[in-house]
């Protein structure tokens, strides 16, 4: 008991180390996240006229109002910078060019140290990103951002951003079969951003299509937190409780932490450290 | 300038043989933008789908909108917006020293040699989406067409103003590859009919950043409603194309090298 205590402390000590020190590295860079504020409300006033216009003479469009059209579009960006994840394209980059081997051979798995950069870089994006345009959708749009259920919302913002991690970094282990695989990425982040529900909400699609994406990971990267946020969930026609559909996305989330862990297991026999 | 022609076709020729070389990859990443193109016009479809819609807009129109504003990104992708990425990884990587002592114009030989046959899938699935939606409206008059030629090639201008803006802001803002989220959010605007957004932003994306000359103002004229204003904006469009040029010329010349 005492030595686990202890080797789980280590690894606290280890993921805020790390999580600090890509702080303060890509702080040096912030206006890249500061970019931000003028894009993320550039968007969302074309998407505020667009759904305006949209719903003229209309309460409703698929089950949602004016207003809660407005709050997911404008949670769903809020959301996207507390996840928004790249450790596919580190870890393809690392693999192509065989500097993988210097973390293969560290005390500390790739992945968790992946996963601490994240955290690191995220709350960067907390600060320069999200709560400027948090403010500036609330004050200047007036939007109606506050989440319907604070406590669901914050452990399924949390599940997502474990879920796009892991997704992503299985995506990056594609690179230990193939040389090149800036196409697999491309595709995701395709697929992703259509059935993920940042584009559209996913009520918009044909019900089979609906009903298919339960069992695929997108929903639940951005879609799901944003419907928890929202605090009414409904997809293929099937209205879910929100402590219910949180569970699901837990469970989903289990099952990638599990497929990314055989992958890698798979992923370490055949990679043999000279890059592509 | 006959020089410049041969420059031109010389770096076409590098691009195809690329291209030839790396043939899956090429295919993949038309096929993937190919892909991509289809869906924006899908959200479209959703929408009207849903039994909603832009009012005075029928899906067909709104569509034209959308492929023309695609058509253009890529005949920008192939020919020109190259010089906003090439830029910023020179001036990032202090690589803009070796284009600077070429013989030849530095915003021209940007251009071509980063010109691109990767955007003929944008636009194969651009012109595709602009069949579909030109057969299901009434015809468009030759006197239309004169007028969307005239509009779609000063839209053509806009991005390219932009995209030398752009490429110009990365001499001071060193690799930040962000910056061409910027170019697309303020391009966004150009997606829809303008007549869904309030005055202020009109006269923005009119005559400040005349983005709505991009696809807005070519698809009105084939459905027959180009007007005076549109003719007047074609102005603006050529200031905001000289604009970019000027600033592009003045950060080369302002560029200390060293790279960021």
């Amino acid at each position: 008991m005492g030595i686990s205590m202890r080797a789980l402390k280590r690894q606290l000590n280890v993921l805020r180390a790390v999580a600090v020190v890509t702080y303060k590295e890509w702080s040096a860079y912030r206006t890249h996240s500061m970019v931000s504020i003028l894009v993320g409300p550039v968007y969302f006033i074309v998407q505020y006229f667009i759904w305006t216009a949209l719903f003229k003479g209309r309460t409703e469009i698929n089950g949602m109002d004016l207003n809660q059209m407005i709050t997911y579009f404008g949670a769903s960006t809020l959301i996207g910078y507390l996840t928004m994840d790249f450790a596919d394209w580190n870890l393809q980059m690392l693999i192509r060019t065989g500097k993988f081997l210097t973390f293969a051979l560290r005390p500390i798995h790739h992945r968790f140290f992946a996963l601490s950069r994240k955290l690191g870089h995220r709350f960067l994006g907390l600060i320069f990103e999200f709560i400027p345009c948090y403010i500036i959708f609330s004050v200047l749009f007036k939007a109606p951002l506050m989440p319907a259920h604070i406590g669901w919302t914050v452990l399924s913002v949390a599940l997502a951003f474990l879920m796009v991690f892991y997704i992503h970094y299985i995506l990056g282990m594609t690179a230990f079969w193939f040389t090149q695989a800036s196409g697999i990425r491309r595709v995701f982040d395709l697929l992703s951003g259509i059935f993920s529900g940042v584009y559209i909400p996913l009520v918009f699609f044909p019900q089979w299509l609906q009903k298919a994406l339960f069992f695929m990971p997108f929903p639940y990267m951005s879609y799901v937190p944003v419907m928890v946020f929202t605090g009414n969930f409904t997809l293929a026609g099937v209205r879910i409780d929100i402590p219910v559909i949180v569970g699901i996305q837990a469970f989903m989330v289990i099952i990638t932490i599990l497929f990314s862990e055989i992958l890698y297991r798979a992923s370490m026999r055949r990679f043999n450290g000279v890059g592509a | 300038m006959i020089r410049y022609l041969k420059i031109y076709k010389e770096c076409i020729k590098v691009d195809f043989a690329t291209a030839s070389t790396y043939r899956l990859n090429f295919f993949l990443n038309c096929i993937i933008m190919l892909l991509g193109d289809i869906f924006f016009p899908l959200i479209t479809v959703l929408i009207y789908g849903s039994g909603a819609g832009f009012e005075g807009w029928t899906v067909y129109e709104v569509l034209l909108i959308q492929s023309v504003f695609t058509m253009s990104t890529a005949i920008a992708d192939m020919t020109f917006h190259g010089i906003m990425w090439a830029t910023m990884d020179l001036v990032r990587n202090g690589g803009m020293e070796m284009v600077l002592i070429l013989p030849v114009d530095t915003m021209f030989i940007l251009m071509a040699r980063t010109f691109s046959f990767e955007g003929i899938g944008l636009f194969a699935g651009g012109a595709a989406i602009f069949t579909i939606a030109i057969l299901n409206i009434p015809a468009p008059s030759v006197w239309e067409w004169l007028q969307f030629l005239a509009f779609f090639i000063s839209g053509l201008f806009v991005i390219m103003g932009i995209g030398l803006i752009m490429a110009a802001i990365s001499f001071k803002w060193v690799g930040n590859s962000r910056i061409p989220e910027i170019f697309d959010c303020i391009r966004s605007f150009g997606k829809y009919p303008q007549s869904v957004f309030p005055k202020a932003i009109l006269v923005f994306t009119s005559f400040l950043i005349p983005i709505a000359m991009i696809a807005y103002c070519p698809a009105a004229a084939l459905l027959g409603r180009g007007n005076m204003t549109m003719f007047l904006m074609i102005l603006p469009c050529v200031i905001f194309l000289l604009f970019g040029i000027f600033l592009y010329k003045y950060m080369v010349r302002l560029y200390q090298g060293v790279g960021g």
